[in-house]
């Protein structure tokens, strides 16, 4: 790659414009051997990027995290736990439910009992009882006529208070 | 998830989560620690893993978070100050490693130490590990402004650095 290319890539790459293949061009290039003098510290910039990469963890981490791995099989456990925690929110969910609406129908009972119950299962017995209760009302019935009766004779007087007060007014 | 999965899928990353823990905590032990404990955290989560599209950049997201976490507890505990952290340990680099290096750098191992955070994360998901700008924001939960402005902050001040150095010959 010649000179001038790089130049305006670096330019590029300080204004931050450059892509990413651009940016690998230009590590690549200052990772080689020759580079001009002038670009010495650009190209150590480039080769400490490169150089950074081949960081790695020690050879026994996988060990060590299988080992930690394993140490831990606490996941099964939880999962059981979370499944009964789960399970049991929904119970307890369900048993509010169920108590609430026991408790408010026996409320409704309460307040307003059902007027009409059914007592007798034999049909003969019902209307043997039927019929005494409803000769219990014409007997009731009868006696509130014989009462009303006597209010008719308090009419009857005063109509003829009143005709015998207006032939008064006439003879006057 | 199972086992194979988990080290097809998960444990290639490793290194990437290493070197960006190394990134931020300036210490190999303690970077590989977090990493070992994000991938612990995969594993015992496995049952909820398969949701997630973007495997690496959640291991990345929950790497910084922890490294962060880590950095915060060292400072609170009041064992070093941060600033002075990352100088003594890229000063303490063991001689083979330094001439491996050299000179020049090692300077430039330092100047990106010495970048604010959110920087030095971004140069190094860019730079080292070529991420794109769109698995930079998801990594870092940042909008795409950010990341681009603060990409060129640290391109610029690296850059401003080098440039002395190759002037003055100092730093």
């Amino acid at each position: 790659m010649d000179s001038s290319r790089i130049e305006e890539l670096l330019k590029k790459y300080w204004d931050c414009e450059t892509s990413l293949e651009e940016e690998q061009q230009l590590r690549e290039y200052f990772n080689q051997e020759k580079v001009p003098e002038k670009w010495r510290e650009t190209a150590a910039l480039f080769r400490y990027f490169e150089g950074q990469k081949s960081k790695e963890v020690q050879p026994a981490f996988d060990d060590h995290l299988r080992n930690k791995i394993r140490e831990r099989p606490h996941l099964q456990r939880g999962k059981v736990r979370y499944l009964v925690f789960n399970a049991m929110r929904i119970a307890a969910g369900i048993t509010v439910l169920v108590a609430a609406i026991y408790l408010v129908r026996q409320e409704i009972r309460q307040e307003d009992p059902i007027a009409v119950e059914d007592t007798y299962t034999d049909p003969k017995q019902a209307f043997e009882e039927t019929k005494k209760a409803l000769l219990m009302i014409s007997k009731g019935f009868g006696t509130a006529e014989q009462q009303a009766k006597k209010i008719n004779m308090l009419n009857e007087a005063r109509e003829k208070v009143q005709a015998t007060t207006k032939e008064e007014e006439k003879e006057l | 998830m199972n086992l194979e999965t988990f080290q097809n899928r998960v444990l290639p990353v490793k290194n990437k989560l290493f070197r960006f823990a190394l990134r931020m905590l300036g210490n190999e032990a303690e970077a590989e620690d977090v990493v070992q404990e994000v991938l612990v955290r995969v594993w015992n989560g496995r049952e909820q893993m398969d949701q997630i599209q973007n495997m690496e950049a959640w291991c990345m997201r929950i790497t910084k978070n922890l490294s962060l976490d880590r950095l915060r507890s060292i400072q609170r505990k009041g064992t070093y100050p941060i600033e002075t952290s990352y100088e003594v340990q890229h000063a303490d680099v063991t001689p083979d490693v330094k001439t491996e290096l050299g000179e020049s750098m090692q300077h430039v191992s330092q100047l990106i130490a010495a970048l604010p955070e959110k920087q030095r994360q971004i140069i190094h998901l860019r730079d080292v590990e070529g991420y794109s700008y769109n698995e930079i924001c998801e990594t870092l939960e940042l909008d795409m402004n950010q990341v681009k402005v603060n990409l060129f902050r640290a391109r610029n001040a690296v850059r401003e650095k080098l440039l002395k150095i190759n002037a003055y010959g100092l730093q």
